[in-house]
């Protein structure tokens, strides 16, 4: 079964590495800027996650997606710098265009805060399946029907578009016009959708047919299909990630 | 009424399904048949133009099919799919059959004609208003018959028609076979039922790994002990019967099996 999702196969560390604990990388990635709202700091977190990146060997891939944001964020710099209400210190004029700090300051804050979020969550999504992320989730205690629906969002789109397709030769072969000039496509899309919808729900009983079958409500103690990934190091990671969100609370309180 | 010349294709990347297929149709009936994956399926939806061939041609009634759409084709060629599931996609039985009718430019009155005189053809007139997926894989399938047989085109592809059908089901549709065929219309079957193939086709087509491996009158086919071994295809029992108890000749039938029988006695 095809699935949307991410997911690159490379052999690393950072692979290797349970899905819980990276979760806890995302905690530690998104929390300490915010508690101290430093730019040193949220520059450390940002660098940590292009590191942990280039070691997983998917920096690559992370390049459409923070193109996408820096498109965004680009947008951000420019309005906030531009018209912010705060802004006073002027920082550079170019014609009648003038920067102030308030604002690109304030921009910078939201930039770097959001490329700390993206970059975190992209380690997860690049190197982990989202059924082990699940199961580990479920093993964590996560009721395993809400896993099953979240791994099922992962799988309904695919199987949606494999449905149009398998319903768009069933119609072209009695004689619906489906190729050619964007009217006719456009005219075919209508009918479709009934059938790829309504499909969608008969599969949907199906399969909880096919699973109540097989048991998936059963009460005894379940078998999970992936091996529990025991990193060497995962302990020590997660009690150092936790230690320096603690740490940076206490710093925040004190000062 | 088809030419296919030097036809090869694949599924995307993956490695070649089809090489280099040459092949004429007359209106012999036609058995295609071979073994789980030999690209039967595969071809029959490139005659129908639901696939692009990645190298070669196919000729339908003297039109290069690669210049029509498969929409256009579909007042030539009709194709019961498979797998029922695939194909059908309307909310009653009626509905369904006239699908292909009414694409094709049929006035209402007259589809509905032709819809109710094919769901007779195969046995479902009376369950006009059932919601297809209600109905039983074998009445799903003599759906998908009846509602290709109410586009009345000149050449009919099934794939394995007789999957699901019990004795009754079989004969309703070698019944078809025959009346399509009194018609004058190219019936063309994929089928892994032997017996059917010797008791019903002219013609026999062995596809194996993506190419013919023998192709002629199906006695003369059945009579190529080696390629069959090669294609893993068995022959008929009473064919087999027939030659292990040094019987001359192919017997594709019991009733021919009986008459030899009696006359070497
Ligand atoms: N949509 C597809 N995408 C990729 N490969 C496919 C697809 N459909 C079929 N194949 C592959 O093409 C080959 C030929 O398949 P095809 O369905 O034509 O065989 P067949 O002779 O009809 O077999 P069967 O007797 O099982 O119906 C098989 O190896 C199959 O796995
Ligand atoms: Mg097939």
């Amino acid at each position: 079964m095809k699935s949307i999702s991410l997911y690159v196969n490379r052999n690393s560390f950072v692979h290797d590495v349970d899905p819980i604990t990276k979760l806890i990388y995302i905690a530690f990635a998104i929390l300490v800027p915010i508690i101290v709202p430093s730019f040193t700091i949220s520059f450390i977190c940002v660098g940590i996650s292009l590191v942990l990146l280039a070691f997983a060997k998917v920096l690559r891939k992370t390049v459409p997606v923070f193109s996408f944001v820096f498109l965004v964020l680009i947008t951000v710099v420019i309005i906030q710098g531009l018209f912010k209400p705060e802004n006073e210190t002027v920082l550079f004029q170019l014609g009648p265009i003038t920067m102030y700090q308030e604002g690109l300051l304030f921009a910078l804050t939201i930039t770097l805060r959001v490329l700390t979020i993206v970059s975190a969550f992209m380690i997860l999504v690049l190197t982990t399946k989202p059924s082990e992320l699940v199961e580990s989730l479920v093993r964590k205690g996560m009721s395993p029907s809400i896993g099953y629906m979240i791994v099922s969002v992962f799988q309904i789109i695919p199987e949606m578009m494999a449905a149009v397709s398998t319903i768009t030769d069933a119609q072209r072969a009695r004689g619906m016009e489906t190729e050619g000039s964007f009217f006719v496509r456009f005219k075919a899309f209508l009918p479709l959708m009934g059938p790829v919808v309504l499909g969608a729900l008969i599969n949907t009983k199906e399969r909880a047919m096919a699973l109540e079958v097989r048991g998936f409500n059963s009460q005894v103690q379940k078998t999970y299909l992936y091996e529990e990934k025991t990193y060497a190091y995962s302990r020590l990671i997660r009690a150092l990630l936790l230690l320096a969100i603690a740490g940076a609370l206490v710093w925040r309180i004190l000062s | 009424m088809i030419k296919v010349k030097n036809l090869s294709f694949s599924y995307k990347q993956n490695p070649q399904v089809l090489s280099d297929i040459q092949l004429e149709f007359d209106q012999r009936s036609t058995a295609i048949i071979g073994q789980n994956g030999a690209g039967k399926t595969t071809f029959v939806k490139l005659l129908k133009g639901l696939l692009k061939p990645n190298a070669g041609q196919i000729v339908v009634k003297g039109q290069v099919i690669k210049e029509q759409t498969a929409a256009e084709l579909s007042r030539t060629i009709g194709l019961v799919f498979q797998n029922p599931n695939d194909q059908i996609f309307k909310r009653s039985v009626l509905e369904e059959v006239m699908f292909g009718p009414l694409n094709i430019k049929m006035e209402k009155s007259e589809a509905k004609e032709k819809a109710i005189e094919a769901l007779r053809l195969v046995g479902l007139e009376h369950q006009l208003d059932i919601n297809p997926h209600d109905l039983s894989l074998s009445e799903k399938k003599l759906l998908c018959i009846a509602s290709v047989i109410a586009m009345d085109t000149d050449i009919i592809i099934f794939d394995e028609p007789t999957i699901a059908q019990d004795s009754n089901g079989k004969e309703k549709i070698r019944r078809i076979i025959r009346t399509l065929k009194e018609k004058g219309k190219l019936v063309m079957t994929i089928i892994h039922d032997m017996d059917f193939v010797a008791e019903n086709f002219e013609r026999t087509i062995v596809f194996n790994q993506g190419r013919v491996l023998a192709d002629g009158p199906t006695r003369e086919v059945f009579s190529q002990k080696q390629e069959l071994l090669r294609a893993k295809v068995e022959p008929p029992y009473i064919t087999q019967l027939a030659d292990k108890l040094g019987i001359p000749g192919t017997i594709l039938t019991i009733d021919e099996f009986i008459a030899k029988y009696h006359s070497v006695k």
